[in-house]
């Protein structure tokens, strides 16, 4: 829900004080970069932490199941005993929560991601390429779902089919499907008047040869990193659903019904809150860092 | 002969990449005088400009520089940017090569030539004005006081290195630097530019100092040249010898590759063959060894040095050209 | 000497006319946009199980008397009647009447909009306040103290999701400072200082993100144009010192890549509206969307998404004419030079 993402974000940041001057000798070949920059290690990894922890522990090691705990355990404190991260006012353990929660915003992430990048970017991809009536057509429906603003268009699916994951999922893709289109748009008509592309058409290769082979590739960077930004979003947004009540139906948990459900006892519990939206943060704040970072490492100067 | 103006001595620029460094001007000595022309002629890539702009101060901070820069009598290499600044703009001005580029296009140009006013002198919007109102009549722009508010999109290319020049003289600085100043103009606008640029001379006593790529250019317009390859300088000398007498084969080959009225039509233009060399991967030897065509074994195994040889007349060359052209 | 004169009236182009027939082709093409998205809405909203009658009566309710507020409220009509009869509503300028309470749409509009108005255009100077002087402190010295920690603190923030800032306001400011209230609307009429501090949480809360985010961009375009445009460099070998080189050369320059990303988030900023305001009890637009949705009341979502989806496509059209005025470039076109 943080700031629509758009085309401003894509073209390239400058790779910091070190250009030399106009005029200057231009060095002999481009110095090798290291493939892997700490910039991308380190969020790469929290976020392969937070996965691997929230699909992972569970089944290596036992926790207490989410939900159905017993009121005799409930508001136990972080750092009780058999409860790292103490319980909730209903005698749930936080942590299994933390864990199972996370899987939910994960997979509608990951799933609402792959739907935008697949649907969004062969819609872009070829609104772009046809040009003409056809890319109007899609273009003018595109921009009525953007005008939409995603959390109302959200909240209308979510409310009307009833909370449940899978819905999310419908909900969000509606948003960020033409999200992705609009980037391979711009990016594939970039593209397409460069003169390795007149090359190609004109040597009779086949459009869809053309459009795997030379449009994918050159598209592919903006994608993944777009995606990863608007993974982001997209587990905000979910959050957010969730928050509402429209998400995922308690007592089943997300990191968003956590926190609203939080929100009752927030002077005395404050806990109830920051945990979960400390794993929120550390999720988004990871996606961003990463995609940012590839964004410059695979931006053309 | 009065003290040179701007005494540069042993100028070195190495740029830090990625922690590389990438040599870009080798040991490079010259000295400019007031009212007269000096021609810095090369490549790209032969250091001309770097050269230039790392006496201005005006490289990103990747650049190391060496060396000794006095203008009148002040150190500039080395100077903290706080004094650099008050000797740029008001004591050496420069002006650049894509005059489109180099103006803002979001600013009047008017405001663009009294910014430069305002930065050194202390007057206010209204004298600042009439100053540049001035300036841009000094440079032969037409009505300037009805174009003081116009945008830069809003003239010609020609007009558009004029007000360059008026930017550049508005504190009457004593020494300026024209970078490439005519390469993006067509033939007669260049010329146009030229004659200005020498009538401001005359008339403001300034020293001048030519960057191009254009030999022929120089020979018009100088009174001593200096000629850049890899790095450092090849050939220097007043422009009168350099025509009579060429020494080095690469001055002698950038001579024979200007087009000549003379020469019989549809016959091919004379190339120097290759590429100018990349100054961070130099061979040892002599940089224009790999394409000089009287290149010998001494010449790739050691570099010449460059070298008073008659007077007045500095050469690097193992195996200069004979007498005559 | 050649003829160099520029174009006769000093290049004074009639005021706008290109950008002013750039935003009347903008705005024909919204108009379907707009139609766009209330059809939509209506499809949606029809989908939906359920209907208004049902959700006013209850669980409870008896099939007749469901089939009689269903007559009543005319929800047996064939779907392109209703929406024929809504259209032609609105096209004379009647939004209709709540299916819910009867009220009609425009009171209930009237009623709730300037909240929702106050609560974003405050958010918005905030957003806009915070992130120009940080974003040129972070660009005079890119990779400096000032950068680096600017960066840092705006990458948070941006990932931060806008209700958890709003709890975690609300705990700093609310419950344990007790400064700011974390409920609870007082409106202008009232007490100017109350307003004020009803809002500032729940603007803080939606502009605080949003501040991050354009610092990012402000910044990044701001170095760009120090490190890569030849202009700068005309600016420096004039004398002009640093601070002023930024803020007058590349500042002024960057500010349209700026203008258009503020227009293009204002989605983001309505969207926003919809968690904040309930988490806030701000009686304002987006929590009448939200009941709305859940009572069914179709009348009641139609306005108020046609109210922003016009607010949206406005804001554009606002950006884009704004652009015309100020890009000299546009404004005073290209002459025959």
């Amino acid at each position: 829900m943080v700031g629509r993402l758009p085309e401003a974000l894509l073209p390239a940041v400058p790779g910091g004080p070190g250009a030399p001057a106009a005029g200057a000798a231009p060095p002999a070949r481009r110095r090798r970069r290291p493939a892997l920059t700490p910039g991308i290690v380190i969020p790469a990894a929290m976020l392969a932490l937070i996965v691997g922890a929230c699909f992972l522990w569970p089944l290596v090691y036992p926790v207490p199941p989410p939900v159905g705990g017993s009121i005799l355990d409930a508001s136990m404190p972080p750092f009780s005993p058999g409860h790292i991260l103490g319980t909730d006012p209903v005698g749930n353990d936080i942590l299994s929560r933390i864990l199972y929660g996370g899987r939910v915003s994960i997979e509608v992430a990951l799933a609402v991601s792959l739907i935008g990048l697949l649907v969004g970017g062969v819609l872009g991809t070829v609104a772009a390429y046809r040009g003409g009536m056809v890319d109007t057509v899609i273009m003018r429906v595109l921009d009525v779902l953007i005008a939409f603003p995603a959390l109302v268009l959200a909240v209308a699916i979510a409310e009307g089919l009833g909370p449940s994951e899978m819905h999310v999922i419908w909900a969000l893709s509606f948003f960020s499907i033409p999200a992705f289109a609009r980037i391979a748009r711009a990016g594939t008509l970039r593209l397409h008047g460069q003169t390795f592309m007149l090359a190609a058409r004109l040597s009779g290769t086949r459009t869809w040869r053309i459009l795997r082979r030379h449009v994918t590739p050159n598209i592919m960077p903006q994608l993944v990193t777009f995606a990863l930004l608007g993974a982001g979003v997209v587990i905000i947004l979910e959050g957010a659903l969730s928050f509402l009540g429209l998400g995922i139906p308690a007592p089943a948990p997300s990191w968003g019904n956590m926190i609203a459900l939080g929100q009752g006892t927030l002077s005395a519990q404050p806990a109830l809150v920051l945990i979960p939206s400390l794993f929120l943060l550390a999720t988004v704040l990871s996606l961003n860092l990463l995609g940012d970072a590839l964004r410059k490492r695979w931006s053309v100067r | 002969m009065s003290p040179g103006l701007l005494e540069v001595t042993d100028l070195t620029v190495r740029f830090r990449q990625r922690g590389r460094d990438v040599p870009a001007v080798n040991g490079v000595s010259f000295t400019a005088w007031p009212g007269r022309t000096l021609a810095i002629v090369g490549e790209s890539g032969s250091g001309k400009t770097v050269s230039c702009r790392a006496v201005m101060g005006l490289l990103p901070p990747s650049a190391v520089v060496t060396g000794s820069a006095r203008f009148a009598g002040t150190e500039l290499i080395g100077l903290a940017e706080h004094d650099l600044r008050r000797h740029r703009g008001a004591d050496l001005a420069m002006v650049f090569q894509d005059p489109a580029r180099s103006l803002n296009p979001t600013m009047r140009v008017g405001t663009q030539v009294s910014e430069a006013v305002r930065s050194h002198l202390p007057l206010d919007r209204r004298a600042a004005r009439e100053r540049a109102i001035e300036l841009m009549g000094l440079v032969r722009i037409p009505l300037p006081r009805r174009r003081f508010a116009d945008y830069p999109h809003q003239f010609s290319g020609g007009m558009r290195q004029r007000l360059m020049i008026a930017i550049a003289l508005a504190c009457h600085p004593k020494l300026l630097i024209a970078d490439e100043a005519t390469t993006s103009l067509d033939v007669t606008t260049q010329a146009q530019i030229m004659e200005l640029l020498l009538d401001l001379q005359a008339e403001l006593g300034m020293a001048l100092i030519l960057i191009s790529h254009d030999l022929g250019l120089a020979a018009s317009y100088t009174d001593e040249i200096i000629v850049m390859y890899a790095g450092g300088i090849v050939e220097q000398a007043t422009t009168r010898q350099l025509f009579a007498s060429v020494r080095m084969p690469y001055t002698k080959a950038l001579l024979e590759a200007v087009p000549r009225l003379e020469r019989p039509p549809h016959s091919p233009l004379p190339v120097i063959g290759g590429r100018p060399p990349d100054t961070g991967a130099l061979l040892p030897g002599c940089p224009f060894a790999p394409r000089c065509p009287s290149a010998a074994d001494r010449c790739r195994r050691e570099a010449p040095p460059l070298l008073e040889q008659e007077p007045g007349h500095r050469w690097a060359c193992w195996f200069p050209c004979g007498n005559g052209e | 000497m050649a003829a160099e004169a520029g174009p006769a009236p000093a290049g004074r182009a009639v005021l706008g006319s290109p950008g002013l027939r750039l935003s009347g082709r903008r705005l024909l093409a919204a108009i379907p946009v707009l139609w766009g998205v209330t059809f939509l809405t209506f499809v949606l909203m029809n989908l939906l199980p359920g209907n208004a009658a049902q959700e006013l009566l209850g669980a409870n309710a008896t099939p007749a008397d469901v089939r009689a507020l269903e007559l009543k409220l005319h929800l047996n009509e064939p779907f392109w009647t209703r929406y024929w009869h809504w259209l032609s509503g609105v096209l004379h300028g009647d939004l209709g009447a709540s299916l819910t309470s009867g009220q009609p749409v425009t009171s209930i509009l009237a009623q709730r909009l300037p909240v929702s108005f106050e609560l974003m255009i405050y958010a918005f100077c905030l957003s806009v306040l915070l992130a120009v002087p940080v974003a040129a402190a972070a660009a005079h010295r890119p990779g400096g103290w000032a950068d680096r920690l600017s960066m840092m603190v705006s990458m948070a923030g941006l990932s931060i999701a806008p209700y958890v800032l709003a709890l975690l306001l609300i705990f700093i400011f609310a419950v344990r400072l007790q400064v700011l209230p974390a409920i609870g609307f007082v409106p202008l009429g009232q007490s100017v200082v109350g307003n004020i501090k009803s809002l500032t949480l729940p603007a803080l809360a939606i502009g605080l993100p949003l501040a991050c985010f354009y610092t990012r961009l402000l910044r990044a375009d701001m170095v760009e144009q120090m490190q890569g445009e030849d202009y700068v460099v005309t600016a420096r070998a004039k004398g002009v010192a640093p601070w002023q080189v930024l803020i007058r050369h590349a500042m002024r320059n960057s500010m349209f890549g700026f203008l258009t990303v503020l227009g293009l988030n204002l989605g983001t900023l309505i969207g926003a509206l919809v968690i904040i305001e309930p988490i806030f009890a701000l009686p304002g637009i987006g929590q009448v969307l939200l009941q709305s949705i859940h009572d069914r009341d179709i009348v009641v979502v139609e306005a108020v998404v046609l109210v922003f989806a016009l607010i949206v496509v406005l804001a554009n059209l606002l950006t884009d004419l704004l652009y015309a005025l100020l890009d000299p470039r546009i404004r005073y076109g290209r002459p025959a030079a």
